[in-house]
């Protein structure tokens, strides 16, 4: 661990995140709409395609496909899960 | 307990999708609140009316809870019953009560080891003046706590050593014990061994030593400003009228500073990311050889005197055992009329945690009959659906949540663990990393639990206060709340937080580490 670690996430981060088709995330799925499950990150959301039946509340990864900057609403493929929640 | 594979499976699986639950109660999905619910009614009339701080108070409330609470289970019990062996052993509990026993061990070398009266030597030497004490207390206690990690065992020695001492110099009585709550609310809330910053980590998924090295950036910030304020209040504020005539005694030891490195050493190896077991096992070992060696160099006659005031450990024999005489020549044994048992700082210091360990896993036990009774979904889903509708309003709502629980609860630990589900669910519903998470949940948990009358850091202090002698004015605890420094800018600061987006981290940015890791 480094200096980084004290200084990761001094600023002010925004509500509404972006992110690049391509990118490779780790996220929780957060809800389901219109029978598609959503990873709500902050106040922008990932719809992700073929995300498993009972995935809401577990970590997955996540690969983006494409990601609308003006509604912060993008797609994304659902690669593994890799941890659940809390409790 | 079950024996078969059917009732293990029974006890393991969640809650069925659809609305099914695995606990049906009469009055619907809220009344599984019951236990919890009774729990916090019974903590505030403990803890809020008649002012009693006893955790083991805590566990016998809960425990009545969770009986009163079986009786509004439809059909069979077993299933009730079952929840809670099931809540009691999730690794959640487990890894907070690992972390308390080594992190009180340590805690207690360094309280029985001469850390404060070194800091009292560093303060006497300073020449600090009447107007100046509070500022300086502040950072001293602030110090202190963090080494050993529990403020109100931070409160304690303070109000013990340096309020006096800081009244006869003149200092403003009310304004020093609000910086020496304020020292223990900054060392409860970033200290890797306190209680808090523990369970804010295991609940929330995250790493101490992440989480630790992740709050510097709010804590020192309202430091600073703290700091700021008691040298601004210190010349503003009236001084003591004890002060005239009286002759300030500040009886120090300059060694107990070594204990500094005791402290480093846990903290570096913690925020280096080195396992939080492993990190204070080094504490305790640098502690006790400094305990441990100087007194046995005071034996020797090379230096005047050692810093244990207790050992660290000592079996009392009974002296009528004569294979225990044959052994009494060892350093930690001593044979007596009466009184057997073990005592010193590393039994002291894990043993004092007993109270708190039980009342956790009773807590957690009832917040599972909470979670598989379907209240916890329902609290979750109206906090969701109407008050925590975007980002701000959901990290707005963790911290007034948090905050909240913990003025009214007087044992800021217990309101922490009751909180915690929702703070994880909530946040996670955002993807708001656990590191975020974790600092959301202690700093208020660290600040409110040392401001009211009720809270249990001024009623230690108080009763420390009362047993100073007439001589030195004692401060009525509800005098004390606007001068909490610390305690009020940290809340201040997450709730800036909170609305501005400071600080704020998503899962996505950064993952905190495995809690295998804790």
């Amino acid at each position: 661990m480094t200096l980084g670690s004290f200084l990761a996430g001094v600023g002010f981060r925004t509500n509404t995140p972006s992110f690049e088709a391509g990118d490779e995330i780790t996220a929780f799925v957060t809800g389901v709409e219109d029978g598609t499950a959503v990873a709500r990150v902050g106040d922008s959301k990932l719809r992700i395609s073929n995300a498993p039946a009972d995935a809401v509340d577990t970590l997955v990864r996540l690969r983006v496909e494409g990601f609308n900057e003006d509604t912060h609403v993008g797609q994304a493929e659902y690669l593994e899960t890799v941890g659940e929640s809390s409790f | 307990m079950a024996t078969e594979d059917s009732d293990v499976a029974d006890e393991l699986h969640e809650p069925g999708e659809g609305g099914g639950h695995d606990i049906e109660f009469y009055g619907g999905r809220i009344a599984s609140a019951i236990p919890l619910a009774l729990f916090v009614a019974w903590a505030i009339f403990q803890s809020g009316v008649l002012q009693v701080s006893d955790t083991t108070g805590l566990v016998i409330g809960m425990l009545a809870a969770l009986v009163v609470g079986m009786f509004f289970t439809k059909g069979s019990w077993a299933s009730y019953a079952n929840t809670i062996f099931e809540g009691m052993t999730q690794r959640v509990a487990a890894t907070a009560i690992v972390a308390w026993l080594w992190a009180g061990m340590f805690a207690q070398l360094l309280q029985d080891g001469g850390f404060v009266q070194g800091l009292v030597w560093a303060a006497d030497v300073a020449s600090v003046s009447g107007p100046l004490f509070p500022a300086v207390t502040f950072l001293l206690a602030a110090l202190f706590t963090t080494g050993i990690g529990t403020g109100y065992g931070g409160t304690i020695a303070f109000t013990g050593l340096f309020y006096p001492a800081g009244v006869l110099l003149g200092a403003n009585p009310v304004l020093l014990f609000g910086a020496i709550l304020s020292g223990a609310v900054f060392g409860d809330n970033l200290a890797p061994v306190s209680d808090t910053t523990i369970v804010s980590a295991v609940t929330q998924n995250a790493d101490i030593g992440g989480v630790v090295a992740s709050r510097f950036k709010y804590a020192i910030l309202a430091a600073v400003l703290a700091f700021a304020g008691y040298v601004v209040a210190g010349q503003v504020m009236p001084g003591s009228d004890v002060a005239a005539g009286a002759t300030a005694s500040l009886d120090g030891q300059p060694l107990g500073l070594v204990h500094v490195l005791s402290m480093l050493t846990v903290i570096g190896l913690a925020v280096a990311g080195r396992h939080i077991i492993e990190a204070i096992s080094w504490g305790i070992i640098v502690a006790l050889v400094f305990n441990v060696g100087s007194t046995l160099l005071a034996t020797w006659g090379v230096i005047e005197s050692g810093l244990q005031t207790a050992p660290a450990l000592l079996f009392r024999a009974p002296a009528s055992s004569g294979l225990a005489q044959s052994l009494d020549w060892l350093p930690f044994v001593v044979t007596v009329e009466e009184g057997t048992g073990v005592a010193g700082s590393l039994y002291g210091g894990a043993s004092g945690f007993f109270p708190l360990i039980v009342l956790t896993l009773l807590i957690v036990a009832g917040a599972r009959i909470m979670i598989q009774g379907g209240g916890f979904e329902a609290i979750q889903a109206f906090l969701l659906n109407r008050v925590a509708t975007n980002v701000r309003r959901a990290e707005t709502t963790m911290v007034l949540g948090t905050a909240t629980v913990n003025a009214m609860i007087t044992i800021n630990t217990a309101a922490e663990i009751a909180i915690a589900p929702y703070i994880a669910r909530i946040g996670e519903r955002f993807n708001i990393n656990g590191y975020r998470r974790a600092n959301i949940l202690d700093a208020n948990t660290s600040a409110l639990g040392y401001i009211f009358p009720w809270a249990g850091g001024v009623l230690v202090g108080y009763e420390t206060m009362r047993g100073l002698g007439e001589n030195i004015p004692v401060v009525n605890p509800i005098d004390v709340w606007p001068f909490v420094f610390h305690g009020w800018l940290l809340f201040f600061v997450f709730l800036a937080a909170a609305v501005t987006g400071y600080g704020l981290e998503y899962v996505s940015d950064r993952e905190s580490e495995e809690v295998s890791r804790a």
